[in-house]
Protein backbone atom coordinates (compact mmCIF):
# COMPACT_ATOMS: atom_id res chain seq x y z
CA UNK A 1 0.00 0.00 0.00
CA UNK A 2 2.82 2.23 0.63
CA UNK A 3 3.89 2.50 -3.13
CA UNK A 4 5.01 5.69 -4.44
CA UNK A 5 3.93 7.34 -7.92
CA UNK A 6 6.15 9.84 -9.62
CA UNK A 7 4.97 12.23 -12.37
CA UNK A 8 7.23 12.56 -15.08
CA UNK A 9 7.26 15.24 -17.65
CA UNK A 10 7.14 13.78 -21.30
CA UNK A 11 9.87 14.39 -23.56
CA UNK A 12 13.57 14.83 -22.60
CA UNK A 13 13.58 16.07 -19.32
CA UNK A 14 11.04 13.26 -18.29
CA UNK A 15 13.18 10.80 -20.16
CA UNK A 16 16.54 11.98 -18.34
CA UNK A 17 15.06 11.70 -15.22
CA UNK A 18 14.08 8.10 -15.32
CA UNK A 19 17.63 7.18 -16.32
CA UNK A 20 18.85 8.54 -12.57
CA UNK A 21 17.18 5.05 -11.34
CA UNK A 22 19.05 2.81 -13.86
CA UNK A 23 20.44 0.50 -11.54
CA UNK A 24 18.74 0.94 -8.69
CA UNK A 25 16.19 -0.95 -7.10
CA UNK A 26 13.73 1.36 -8.35
CA UNK A 27 14.70 0.90 -12.22
CA UNK A 28 11.73 0.33 -14.91
CA UNK A 29 12.81 -2.08 -18.06
CA UNK A 30 10.70 -0.52 -21.02
CA UNK A 31 9.91 -2.14 -24.31
CA UNK A 32 11.43 0.13 -26.81
CA UNK A 33 9.36 2.86 -28.96
CA UNK A 34 6.34 2.20 -26.51
CA UNK A 35 3.70 4.22 -26.74
CA UNK A 36 2.49 3.50 -22.76
CA UNK A 37 2.11 6.30 -20.16
CA UNK A 38 2.25 4.08 -17.23
CA UNK A 39 5.28 1.74 -15.77
CA UNK A 40 6.10 0.11 -12.62
CA UNK A 41 9.59 -0.86 -11.29
CA UNK A 42 9.79 -4.69 -11.48
CA UNK A 43 9.05 -5.01 -7.10
CA UNK A 44 5.98 -2.91 -8.36
CA UNK A 45 6.66 -0.70 -5.35
CA UNK A 46 7.25 2.72 -7.63
CA UNK A 47 5.09 3.87 -10.67
CA UNK A 48 5.80 6.31 -13.45
CA UNK A 49 3.76 7.72 -14.96
CA UNK A 50 4.06 10.26 -18.20
CA UNK A 51 2.41 13.48 -18.19
CA UNK A 52 2.16 16.74 -20.45
CA UNK A 53 4.98 18.94 -18.77
CA UNK A 54 2.64 21.51 -17.54
CA UNK A 55 -0.13 19.10 -16.34
CA UNK A 56 2.84 17.77 -13.96
CA UNK A 57 2.24 20.55 -11.09
CA UNK A 58 -1.56 19.62 -10.91
CA UNK A 59 -0.79 15.99 -10.76
CA UNK A 60 1.16 16.38 -7.75
CA UNK A 61 -0.64 19.19 -5.93
CA UNK A 62 -3.83 16.88 -6.20
CA UNK A 63 -2.06 14.07 -4.74
CA UNK A 64 -2.93 11.55 -7.65
CA UNK A 65 1.18 11.61 -8.03
CA UNK A 66 3.21 12.03 -5.07
CA UNK A 67 6.60 13.11 -6.78
CA UNK A 68 6.82 14.88 -9.75
CA UNK A 69 10.19 15.27 -12.01
CA UNK A 70 9.51 18.89 -13.79
CA UNK A 71 11.62 21.42 -15.05
CA UNK A 72 11.24 24.79 -12.78
CA UNK A 73 9.90 26.89 -15.52
CA UNK A 74 6.71 25.40 -14.62
CA UNK A 75 6.99 25.73 -11.03
CA UNK A 76 7.19 29.40 -11.59
CA UNK A 77 4.83 29.36 -13.95
CA UNK A 78 1.96 27.58 -11.79
CA UNK A 79 2.96 28.62 -8.40
CA UNK A 80 1.15 25.60 -6.77
CA UNK A 81 1.17 25.01 -3.00
CA UNK A 82 3.61 21.62 -3.16
CA UNK A 83 7.36 21.48 -1.84
CA UNK A 84 10.29 21.51 -4.55
CA UNK A 85 12.55 19.07 -2.39
CA UNK A 86 15.42 19.20 -4.64
CA UNK A 87 17.59 20.44 -7.85
CA UNK A 88 18.41 17.30 -10.12
CA UNK A 89 20.81 19.69 -11.96
CA UNK A 90 20.04 18.66 -15.48
CA UNK A 91 18.29 19.94 -18.15
CA UNK A 92 19.89 23.72 -17.37
CA UNK A 93 18.81 26.55 -19.51
CA UNK A 94 17.35 30.37 -17.56
CA UNK A 95 14.48 31.93 -18.64
CA UNK A 96 15.06 35.80 -20.50
CA UNK A 97 13.88 38.88 -22.01
CA UNK A 98 14.75 39.04 -25.61
CA UNK A 99 14.13 41.26 -28.34
CA UNK A 100 16.13 42.91 -31.33
CA UNK A 101 19.05 44.60 -30.61
CA UNK A 102 19.63 48.41 -29.36
CA UNK A 103 15.72 47.60 -27.52
CA UNK A 104 15.28 48.19 -24.12
CA UNK A 105 12.93 46.55 -21.78
CA UNK A 106 11.32 49.92 -20.48
CA UNK A 107 8.28 51.75 -23.18
CA UNK A 108 7.46 55.23 -21.75
CA UNK A 109 4.64 56.48 -21.81
CA UNK A 110 3.17 53.47 -23.64
CA UNK A 111 2.09 49.45 -22.96
CA UNK A 112 5.11 47.02 -23.36
CA UNK A 113 3.34 44.30 -25.15
CA UNK A 114 5.57 40.46 -24.26
CA UNK A 115 4.43 37.25 -25.98
CA UNK A 116 5.32 34.53 -23.64
CA UNK A 117 4.32 30.79 -23.30
CA UNK A 118 4.53 32.13 -19.36
CA UNK A 119 1.81 34.68 -18.46
CA UNK A 120 1.80 34.18 -14.90
CA UNK A 121 5.38 34.32 -14.64
CA UNK A 122 6.01 37.07 -16.56
CA UNK A 123 3.22 39.00 -14.90
CA UNK A 124 5.24 38.32 -11.70
CA UNK A 125 8.15 39.50 -13.00
CA UNK A 126 6.93 42.85 -14.27
CA UNK A 127 4.95 43.47 -11.21
CA UNK A 128 7.18 45.55 -9.57
CA UNK A 129 8.80 47.78 -12.53
CA UNK A 130 5.87 50.02 -12.69
CA UNK A 131 5.56 49.59 -16.63
CA UNK A 132 2.36 48.92 -18.17
CA UNK A 133 2.30 45.53 -20.13
CA UNK A 134 0.18 43.69 -21.96
CA UNK A 135 0.83 39.87 -21.67
CA UNK A 136 0.56 37.71 -25.11
CA UNK A 137 0.05 34.13 -24.24
CA UNK A 138 1.38 32.08 -27.29
CA UNK A 139 1.57 28.34 -27.50
CA UNK A 140 5.10 28.20 -29.00
CA UNK A 141 7.67 29.43 -32.03
CA UNK A 142 7.87 32.83 -29.21
CA UNK A 143 10.26 34.17 -31.58
CA UNK A 144 7.73 34.90 -34.63
CA UNK A 145 6.04 37.40 -32.35
CA UNK A 146 8.66 40.33 -32.32
CA UNK A 147 9.27 39.31 -36.27
CA UNK A 148 5.87 40.59 -37.09
CA UNK A 149 4.87 42.76 -34.90
CA UNK A 150 2.31 41.03 -32.19
CA UNK A 151 4.72 41.68 -29.99
CA UNK A 152 7.45 44.08 -28.25
CA UNK A 153 9.69 41.79 -26.82
CA UNK A 154 9.34 37.71 -25.83
CA UNK A 155 9.70 36.13 -22.37
CA UNK A 156 10.87 32.44 -23.04
CA UNK A 157 13.59 29.75 -21.83
CA UNK A 158 17.15 30.17 -23.45
CA UNK A 159 19.52 27.34 -23.48
CA UNK A 160 22.47 28.50 -25.97
CA UNK A 161 20.54 31.34 -27.96
CA UNK A 162 20.97 29.81 -31.05
CA UNK A 163 17.15 30.11 -31.59
CA UNK A 164 16.69 33.33 -31.09
CA UNK A 165 20.08 34.25 -33.00
CA UNK A 166 18.68 32.66 -36.32
CA UNK A 167 16.03 34.62 -36.21
CA UNK A 168 17.35 38.17 -35.31
CA UNK A 169 16.70 38.79 -32.16
CA UNK A 170 18.94 39.01 -28.98
CA UNK A 171 18.83 38.84 -24.78
CA UNK A 172 17.97 41.87 -23.15
CA UNK A 173 17.63 40.47 -20.23
CA UNK A 174 18.07 37.15 -17.58
CA UNK A 175 15.95 36.33 -15.84
CA UNK A 176 15.58 32.81 -13.31
CA UNK A 177 17.78 29.86 -13.71
CA UNK A 178 16.21 26.93 -14.63
CA UNK A 179 16.51 22.97 -14.10
CA UNK A 180 14.59 20.02 -13.81
CA UNK A 181 13.58 19.78 -10.14
CA UNK A 182 12.17 16.99 -7.88
CA UNK A 183 8.52 17.81 -6.37
CA UNK A 184 6.51 16.67 -3.73
CA UNK A 185 2.98 16.28 -2.49
CA UNK A 186 2.86 17.81 0.88
CA UNK A 187 0.48 15.01 2.01
CA UNK A 188 2.33 12.29 0.77
CA UNK A 189 5.78 14.08 1.87
CA UNK A 190 4.55 13.17 5.27
CA UNK A 191 2.82 9.46 4.80
CA UNK A 192 5.06 7.91 2.46
CA UNK A 193 8.28 9.78 4.44
CA UNK A 194 10.27 7.12 4.65
CA UNK A 195 10.61 6.14 0.83
CA UNK A 196 10.79 9.92 -0.34
CA UNK A 197 13.42 9.95 1.58
CA UNK A 198 15.36 6.76 0.05
CA UNK A 199 14.53 8.44 -3.75
CA UNK A 200 16.01 11.64 -2.47
CA UNK A 201 18.80 9.57 -1.56
CA UNK A 202 19.18 7.74 -4.66
CA UNK A 203 18.90 11.06 -7.07
CA UNK A 204 20.93 12.98 -4.72
CA UNK A 205 23.55 10.01 -5.69
CA UNK A 206 23.19 10.39 -9.14
CA UNK A 207 23.51 14.29 -9.32
CA UNK B 1 -22.37 18.35 -3.79
CA UNK B 2 -25.30 17.37 -5.60
CA UNK B 3 -26.93 14.21 -5.23
CA UNK B 4 -29.02 12.04 -8.04
CA UNK B 5 -31.70 11.60 -5.84
CA UNK B 6 -32.77 12.58 -2.58
CA UNK B 7 -32.81 9.57 -0.51
CA UNK B 8 -29.46 9.21 -1.81
CA UNK B 9 -28.82 12.93 0.18
CA UNK B 10 -30.84 11.90 2.89
CA UNK B 11 -28.66 9.34 3.43
CA UNK B 12 -25.44 10.53 2.86
CA UNK B 13 -26.56 13.60 5.64
CA UNK B 14 -28.01 11.38 7.87
CA UNK B 15 -24.13 9.58 7.92
CA UNK B 16 -22.26 13.06 8.19
CA UNK B 17 -24.79 14.42 11.22
CA UNK B 18 -23.98 10.81 12.71
CA UNK B 19 -20.11 11.65 12.55
CA UNK B 20 -20.52 15.19 13.96
CA UNK B 21 -22.82 14.14 16.93
CA UNK B 22 -20.14 11.90 17.80
CA UNK B 23 -17.65 14.32 17.52
CA UNK B 24 -19.50 17.09 19.76
CA UNK B 25 -20.30 14.27 22.11
CA UNK B 26 -16.00 13.30 22.62
CA UNK B 27 -15.67 17.31 22.82
CA UNK B 28 -18.34 17.49 25.51
CA UNK B 29 -16.78 14.88 27.49
CA UNK B 30 -13.74 16.29 27.11
CA UNK B 31 -15.06 19.36 29.28
CA UNK B 32 -15.53 21.65 25.89
CA UNK B 33 -18.81 23.29 25.24
CA UNK B 34 -20.54 24.52 22.20
CA UNK B 35 -20.22 28.56 20.84
CA UNK B 36 -22.15 29.89 18.42
CA UNK B 37 -20.57 32.29 16.37
CA UNK B 38 -21.97 35.46 14.79
CA UNK B 39 -23.17 34.89 11.50
CA UNK B 40 -22.82 38.74 10.25
CA UNK B 41 -19.71 40.28 11.08
CA UNK B 42 -18.84 44.48 11.13
CA UNK B 43 -16.56 44.91 8.25
CA UNK B 44 -14.72 47.88 9.85
CA UNK B 45 -14.19 45.72 13.19
CA UNK B 46 -13.22 42.28 10.88
CA UNK B 47 -10.55 44.64 8.75
CA UNK B 48 -9.09 46.17 12.33
CA UNK B 49 -8.09 42.87 13.79
CA UNK B 50 -7.95 41.22 10.26
CA UNK B 51 -5.51 43.56 8.27
CA UNK B 52 -3.70 40.77 6.34
CA UNK B 53 -7.00 39.46 5.30
CA UNK B 54 -7.68 39.39 1.39
CA UNK B 55 -10.80 41.55 1.28
CA UNK B 56 -12.17 40.35 -2.22
CA UNK B 57 -12.87 36.96 -0.53
CA UNK B 58 -15.36 38.38 2.05
CA UNK B 59 -19.00 38.12 1.36
CA UNK B 60 -20.52 41.36 1.89
CA UNK B 61 -23.61 42.08 2.82
CA UNK B 62 -25.73 45.45 2.92
CA UNK B 63 -27.64 46.33 6.04
CA UNK B 64 -30.47 48.13 6.42
CA UNK B 65 -28.73 51.46 7.39
CA UNK B 66 -26.08 51.10 4.60
CA UNK B 67 -23.50 49.55 7.41
CA UNK B 68 -21.49 46.76 5.50
CA UNK B 69 -21.72 43.59 7.14
CA UNK B 70 -19.77 40.64 6.29
CA UNK B 71 -20.66 36.91 6.50
CA UNK B 72 -18.32 35.41 8.84
CA UNK B 73 -14.90 34.32 6.84
CA UNK B 74 -13.52 32.13 9.96
CA UNK B 75 -14.37 31.21 13.34
CA UNK B 76 -11.47 31.16 15.46
CA UNK B 77 -11.31 35.25 15.35
CA UNK B 78 -14.88 35.23 15.16
CA UNK B 79 -15.42 33.72 18.39
CA UNK B 80 -12.07 35.51 19.95
CA UNK B 81 -13.83 38.73 19.58
CA UNK B 82 -16.79 37.41 21.19
CA UNK B 83 -15.54 35.82 24.61
CA UNK B 84 -12.48 38.12 25.41
CA UNK B 85 -14.37 41.43 25.89
CA UNK B 86 -16.77 39.84 27.98
CA UNK B 87 -14.67 37.22 29.74
CA UNK B 88 -14.48 37.48 33.47
CA UNK B 89 -11.12 35.90 33.11
CA UNK B 90 -12.14 32.33 35.33
CA UNK B 91 -9.38 29.97 33.36
CA UNK B 92 -9.53 27.47 31.80
CA UNK B 93 -12.27 28.30 28.86
CA UNK B 94 -12.72 25.48 26.90
CA UNK B 95 -15.08 25.62 23.75
CA UNK B 96 -16.00 23.98 20.31
CA UNK B 97 -17.94 25.20 17.52
CA UNK B 98 -19.56 23.26 14.42
CA UNK B 99 -20.38 26.01 12.06
CA UNK B 100 -20.26 27.14 8.18
CA UNK B 101 -17.91 29.59 6.99
CA UNK B 102 -18.22 31.68 3.61
CA UNK B 103 -16.26 33.21 0.77
CA UNK B 104 -16.26 34.35 -2.45
CA UNK B 105 -15.33 31.58 -5.25
CA UNK B 106 -13.18 32.52 -7.83
CA UNK B 107 -16.59 31.35 -10.31
CA UNK B 108 -18.61 34.04 -8.41
CA UNK B 109 -20.51 32.33 -6.89
CA UNK B 110 -20.09 32.19 -2.77
CA UNK B 111 -18.71 28.90 -1.45
CA UNK B 112 -19.94 27.54 2.01
CA UNK B 113 -17.71 25.11 3.78
CA UNK B 114 -17.99 23.24 7.01
CA UNK B 115 -15.76 23.94 10.09
CA UNK B 116 -15.87 21.72 12.95
CA UNK B 117 -13.45 22.56 15.97
CA UNK B 118 -11.68 23.24 19.27
CA UNK B 119 -10.32 26.17 21.55
CA UNK B 120 -8.67 26.00 24.67
CA UNK B 121 -8.16 29.52 26.62
CA UNK B 122 -6.10 30.31 29.69
CA UNK B 123 -4.83 27.29 30.27
CA UNK B 124 -1.51 26.39 31.27
CA UNK B 125 0.18 25.95 27.88
CA UNK B 126 1.79 22.36 27.82
CA UNK B 127 -1.62 20.98 29.59
CA UNK B 128 -3.68 22.66 26.92
CA UNK B 129 -0.80 21.38 24.33
CA UNK B 130 -0.71 18.01 25.38
CA UNK B 131 -4.69 17.98 25.85
CA UNK B 132 -5.37 19.40 22.23
CA UNK B 133 -3.31 17.31 20.84
CA UNK B 134 -4.46 13.94 22.29
CA UNK B 135 -8.13 15.25 20.63
CA UNK B 136 -6.63 15.42 17.60
CA UNK B 137 -4.95 11.97 17.70
CA UNK B 138 -8.12 10.66 18.96
CA UNK B 139 -9.92 12.06 16.06
CA UNK B 140 -7.19 10.69 13.54
CA UNK B 141 -8.12 7.36 15.08
CA UNK B 142 -11.64 7.48 15.24
CA UNK B 143 -11.05 7.89 10.75
CA UNK B 144 -10.09 4.23 10.84
CA UNK B 145 -7.13 5.48 7.76
CA UNK B 146 -3.51 4.94 8.32
CA UNK B 147 -2.30 9.08 9.14
CA UNK B 148 0.53 10.74 10.36
CA UNK B 149 0.37 14.17 12.29
CA UNK B 150 3.40 16.51 11.55
CA UNK B 151 4.05 18.61 14.37
CA UNK B 152 6.13 21.55 14.19
CA UNK B 153 7.34 24.22 16.95
CA UNK B 154 7.46 27.89 15.31
CA UNK B 155 9.45 29.77 18.22
CA UNK B 156 12.45 27.40 17.19
CA UNK B 157 13.09 29.15 14.17
CA UNK B 158 11.03 32.33 14.79
CA UNK B 159 13.32 33.25 17.74
CA UNK B 160 16.28 32.37 15.76
CA UNK B 161 15.75 34.47 12.54
CA UNK B 162 14.51 37.39 14.94
CA UNK B 163 18.00 37.28 16.61
CA UNK B 164 20.11 37.14 12.74
CA UNK B 165 18.16 40.75 12.08
CA UNK B 166 18.21 39.94 8.63
CA UNK B 167 16.80 42.47 6.29
CA UNK B 168 13.06 42.04 5.30
CA UNK B 169 13.40 41.04 1.94
CA UNK B 170 15.98 38.89 2.98
CA UNK B 171 13.87 37.01 5.62
CA UNK B 172 10.66 36.65 3.21
CA UNK B 173 13.17 35.11 0.62
CA UNK B 174 14.31 32.64 3.37
CA UNK B 175 10.94 31.80 5.03
CA UNK B 176 9.78 30.85 1.45
CA UNK B 177 12.59 28.69 0.40
CA UNK B 178 11.61 27.04 4.06
CA UNK B 179 7.91 26.98 3.10
CA UNK B 180 8.65 24.81 -0.05
CA UNK B 181 11.22 22.77 1.64
CA UNK B 182 13.44 24.07 -1.03
CA UNK B 183 16.88 23.07 0.20
CA UNK B 184 19.36 23.73 -2.79
CA UNK B 185 18.27 27.11 -3.50
CA UNK B 186 18.24 28.10 0.48
CA UNK B 187 21.87 27.14 0.44
CA UNK B 188 22.64 29.19 -2.49
CA UNK B 189 20.93 32.05 -1.10
CA UNK B 190 22.94 32.18 2.32
CA UNK B 191 26.14 31.73 0.14
CA UNK B 192 25.19 34.61 -1.93
CA UNK B 193 23.99 36.99 0.81
CA UNK B 194 27.28 35.79 3.12
CA UNK B 195 24.69 34.53 5.95
CA UNK B 196 26.88 32.04 7.87
CA UNK B 197 24.34 30.18 10.16
CA UNK B 198 24.66 26.13 11.38
CA UNK B 199 21.07 26.41 11.82
CA UNK B 200 19.61 27.50 8.58
CA UNK B 201 22.20 24.83 7.12
CA UNK B 202 20.84 21.95 9.08
CA UNK B 203 16.43 23.20 9.49
CA UNK B 204 15.79 21.44 6.23
CA UNK B 205 17.44 18.22 7.78
CA UNK B 206 15.67 18.85 11.70
CA UNK B 207 12.27 16.42 10.70
CA UNK B 208 11.02 13.03 11.17
CA UNK B 209 11.21 10.86 14.07
CA UNK B 210 10.66 13.01 17.16
CA UNK B 211 13.63 11.72 19.31
CA UNK B 212 16.48 11.75 16.43
CA UNK B 213 15.42 15.82 15.98
CA UNK B 214 15.12 16.86 18.94
CA UNK B 215 18.52 15.07 19.86
CA UNK B 216 20.31 16.74 16.26
CA UNK B 217 18.55 20.48 16.95
CA UNK B 218 19.25 20.03 20.75
CA UNK B 219 23.17 20.51 19.72
CA UNK B 220 22.29 23.71 18.09
CA UNK B 221 19.86 25.97 19.66
CA UNK B 222 21.26 29.19 20.39
CA UNK B 223 18.56 31.22 22.68
CA UNK B 224 16.50 31.01 25.93
CA UNK B 225 13.57 30.63 23.18
CA UNK B 226 14.90 28.09 21.45
CA UNK B 227 15.30 25.74 24.50
CA UNK B 228 12.14 26.56 25.62
CA UNK B 229 10.34 25.55 22.40
CA UNK B 230 12.77 22.01 22.29
CA UNK B 231 11.50 21.49 26.32
CA UNK B 232 8.20 21.75 25.51
CA UNK B 233 8.38 19.53 22.00
CA UNK B 234 10.40 16.90 24.33
CA UNK B 235 7.13 17.09 26.97
CA UNK B 236 4.82 16.55 24.33
CA UNK B 237 6.85 13.48 23.17
CA UNK B 238 6.91 12.03 26.59
CA UNK B 239 3.23 11.86 26.35
CA UNK B 240 3.14 10.20 22.42
CA UNK B 241 5.46 7.76 23.89
CA UNK B 242 3.44 6.90 26.82
CA UNK B 243 0.45 6.31 24.26
CA UNK B 244 2.93 4.57 22.14
CA UNK B 245 2.22 6.46 19.04
CA UNK B 246 5.60 8.10 18.51
CA UNK B 247 5.89 6.42 14.63
CA UNK B 248 2.71 8.08 13.95
CA UNK B 249 3.98 11.88 14.75
CA UNK B 250 6.55 13.35 12.29
CA UNK B 251 8.66 16.01 13.72
CA UNK B 252 9.49 19.29 11.46
CA UNK B 253 11.18 21.92 13.00
CA UNK B 254 11.51 23.88 9.85
CA UNK B 255 7.26 23.94 9.58
CA UNK B 256 6.31 27.44 7.86
CA UNK B 257 2.90 27.94 9.56
CA UNK B 258 0.11 28.73 7.52
CA UNK B 259 -0.98 31.26 9.01
CA UNK B 260 1.19 33.81 10.79
CA UNK B 261 -0.53 34.10 14.18
CA UNK B 262 0.66 30.99 15.15
CA UNK B 263 3.46 30.94 17.75
CA UNK B 264 4.28 28.17 19.27
CA UNK B 265 3.15 24.17 18.77
CA UNK B 266 1.68 23.95 15.09
CA UNK B 267 0.17 20.75 13.57
CA UNK B 268 -1.56 19.01 10.73
CA UNK B 269 -2.91 15.78 10.71
CA UNK B 270 -2.80 14.09 7.08
CA UNK B 271 -4.73 10.62 6.06
CA UNK B 272 -3.75 7.93 3.31
CA UNK B 273 -5.02 8.41 0.14
CA UNK B 274 -5.52 12.19 0.56
CA UNK B 275 -3.79 15.07 -0.88
CA UNK B 276 -5.27 17.66 1.72
CA UNK B 277 -4.67 17.80 5.44
CA UNK B 278 -7.80 16.60 7.83
CA UNK B 279 -6.85 18.45 10.49
CA UNK B 280 -4.98 21.67 11.25
CA UNK B 281 -4.00 23.91 14.36
CA UNK B 282 -1.97 24.95 16.98
CA UNK B 283 -1.50 27.85 19.26
CA UNK B 284 -1.88 31.46 18.98
CA UNK B 285 -1.01 33.43 22.06
CA UNK B 286 -0.56 36.19 19.42
CA UNK B 287 -3.89 36.33 17.89
CA UNK B 288 -5.66 37.12 21.55
CA UNK B 289 -3.49 40.33 22.06
CA UNK B 290 -4.91 41.83 18.53
CA UNK B 291 -8.49 41.53 21.06
CA UNK B 292 -6.98 43.46 23.85
CA UNK B 293 -6.10 40.42 26.14
CA UNK B 294 -3.08 38.30 26.50
CA UNK B 295 -4.37 34.64 26.97
CA UNK B 296 -2.36 31.28 26.67
CA UNK B 297 -4.63 29.90 23.81
CA UNK B 298 -4.46 26.58 21.79
CA UNK B 299 -6.95 24.91 19.44
CA UNK B 300 -7.60 23.38 15.55
CA UNK B 301 -9.96 22.27 13.19
CA UNK B 302 -11.13 19.44 11.18
CA UNK B 303 -12.10 19.44 7.50
CA UNK B 304 -15.71 17.91 8.08
CA UNK B 305 -16.49 16.92 4.09
CA UNK B 306 -13.34 14.95 4.32
CA UNK B 307 -13.50 13.46 7.35
CA UNK B 308 -17.00 12.18 6.69
CA UNK B 309 -15.57 10.59 3.31
CA UNK B 310 -12.39 9.21 5.28
CA UNK B 311 -14.56 7.14 7.99
CA UNK B 312 -17.12 6.16 5.22
CA UNK B 313 -14.14 4.60 3.22
CA UNK B 314 -12.59 3.51 6.32
CA UNK B 315 -15.69 1.46 7.64
CA UNK B 316 -16.42 0.18 4.05
CA UNK B 317 -12.73 -0.89 3.57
Amino acid sequence: MNGVTIALAKGRLGEKGLDLFKDTDMEIIREKDTRKLVFKDYKESITYIFVKPSDVMTYVEKGVADLGIVGKDMILEEDKDIYELMDLNYGKCRFAIAGFKDQTTVKEDDVLRIASKYPNYVKRVFEDRGQKVEIIKLGGSIELAPIIGLSDIIVDLVETGSTLKENGLVILEELDPISARLVANKASYRIKYDTIKKIEKILGGAK
Amino acid sequence: MEFKSISEELSALKYKKSIEREMEDYFESKGFSIIEPDIFQNYDDFLLSNFRHDSSKTVKVLGGDSKIFILRPDITSNILGKILSRWEGKPPLKVYYNSRVYSNSPGGGIKESYQVGVESLGDKPIVADTEILEMAITLMESLKTPYVLELGSSKYLDSYIRELKLNSKDEFQIRNLLAKKNKDELINLLKKKDIKSPILDAILDMEGNMEEVIQKARRLYVNYEMEGSLNSVESLMAFFKERDLLDKVNLDLSMIPDLDYYDGIVFKGYCQGTSKKVISGGRYDKLTEMFGRNVSAVGFMIDLGLATQLRYRGENR
